[in-house]
């Protein structure tokens, strides 16, 4: 019973100090609808935010592996932006802060912050371990709300084929852990 | 005048069946250009469409990234055919050669297939 309670008690911590929960925010607020402006403000910050954490490993990690997971984080994340960008510009839509995007950016502030206390090895588990949890937690969100609360249909459909690219992404990041952790 | 006409005659009949074997051998290869294709692979949400395709050696095979992101094609045996970026709404083409297997050095979940018939 004890170790269940340690247990329980260390993931509720790691989930906070790494940002999973970042999302909670809309999710334990479901009822309310997420508006095109919302969804717009918040597929470019979660974009940002793991551009934010790819930088950080391009700079500090020496693993080949970590390097080039991170690059390519980098590089795939900018492309939506820059075509999430586009599109809520010909939309005319305005990206709008809300619970989600603000509860992101504070999520990413203590990522930073474990991320910048870790070296070496250590760094790199940190790094991918929080790729892994985060992509795991962007793809319920665009899954369970961004998706299905999208009103206008291009930004619904750039939602939808985002997916692939963020699914794609957990799997390598996957792959990248299990070399890590050998 | 008689020899003259002769002597032509002959020139022409040798002649004949090197025409013949010339205009059959272009044939020939005109036939072999006209059965080279160009056949298509699609890069669309992360996935090479289709993933494994059949075609002639010689066929033209050009892949059209249609995805959000940058990808590349590249043979997965060493020194085998590399795209270098594929850009999104970009194209590259090669001739098939050989049967290959191939993934995209991007994402490495991404992997394809060229089966020669």
């Amino acid at each position: 019973m004890k170790i269940f309670k340690f247990l329980t008690k260390s993931a509720i911590c790691f989930a906070v100090s790494t940002g999973f929960l970042s999302f909670s925010a809309n999710a334990q607020k479901k009822a309310v609808n997420l508006t095109d402006p919302e969804i717009a403000s918040i597929a470019v910050t979660a974009n940002q935010i793991d551009i934010d954490y790819a930088k950080i490993a391009e700079r500090k990690s020496k693993d080949a592996n970590v390097i080039n997971f991170a690059q390519t984080m980098a590089k795939d994340h900018q492309s939506v932006i820059d075509q999430a960008v586009a599109l809520v510009t010909k939309l005319g839509v305005t990206p709008k802060d809300n619970a989600t995007s603000k509860s992101l950016k504070a999520g990413e502030a203590k990522t930073i912050k474990l991320l910048d206390s870790k070296s070496g090895k250590a760094f790199d588990k940190a790094y991918i371990d929080n790729e892994v949890g985060y992509h795991k937690a962007v793809i319920k969100e665009v899954e369970t709300a961004l998706i299905p609360d999208a009103q206008n249909a291009e930004l619904k459909s750039l939602l939808q084929n985002v997916l692939p690219v963020l699914k794609s992404h957990l799997s390598h990041a996957e792959m990248v852990q299990k070399e890590v952790n050998k | 005048m008689k020899n003259n006409i002769t002597e032509l005659g002959i020139k022409l009949l040798l002649l004949f069946p090197v025409l013949f074997l010339f205009s059959c051998h272009s044939s020939d290869q005109q036939n072999a250009e006209n059965h080279n294709s160009t056949d298509t692979i699609t890069i669309q949400q992360m996935q090479f469409i289709p993933a494994s395709l059949s075609v002639n050696k010689g066929d033209t095979i050009v892949w059209i990234n249609k995805d959000m992101v940058d990808h590349t094609v590249k043979e997965e045996k060493s020194n085998g055919f590399y795209s270098d970026t594929i850009h999104v709404g970009k194209t590259w083409k090669m001739k098939a050669t050989d049967s290959a297997s191939y993934d995209c050095t991007i994402h490495p979940t991404m992997k394809g297939k060229i089966v020669i018939k």
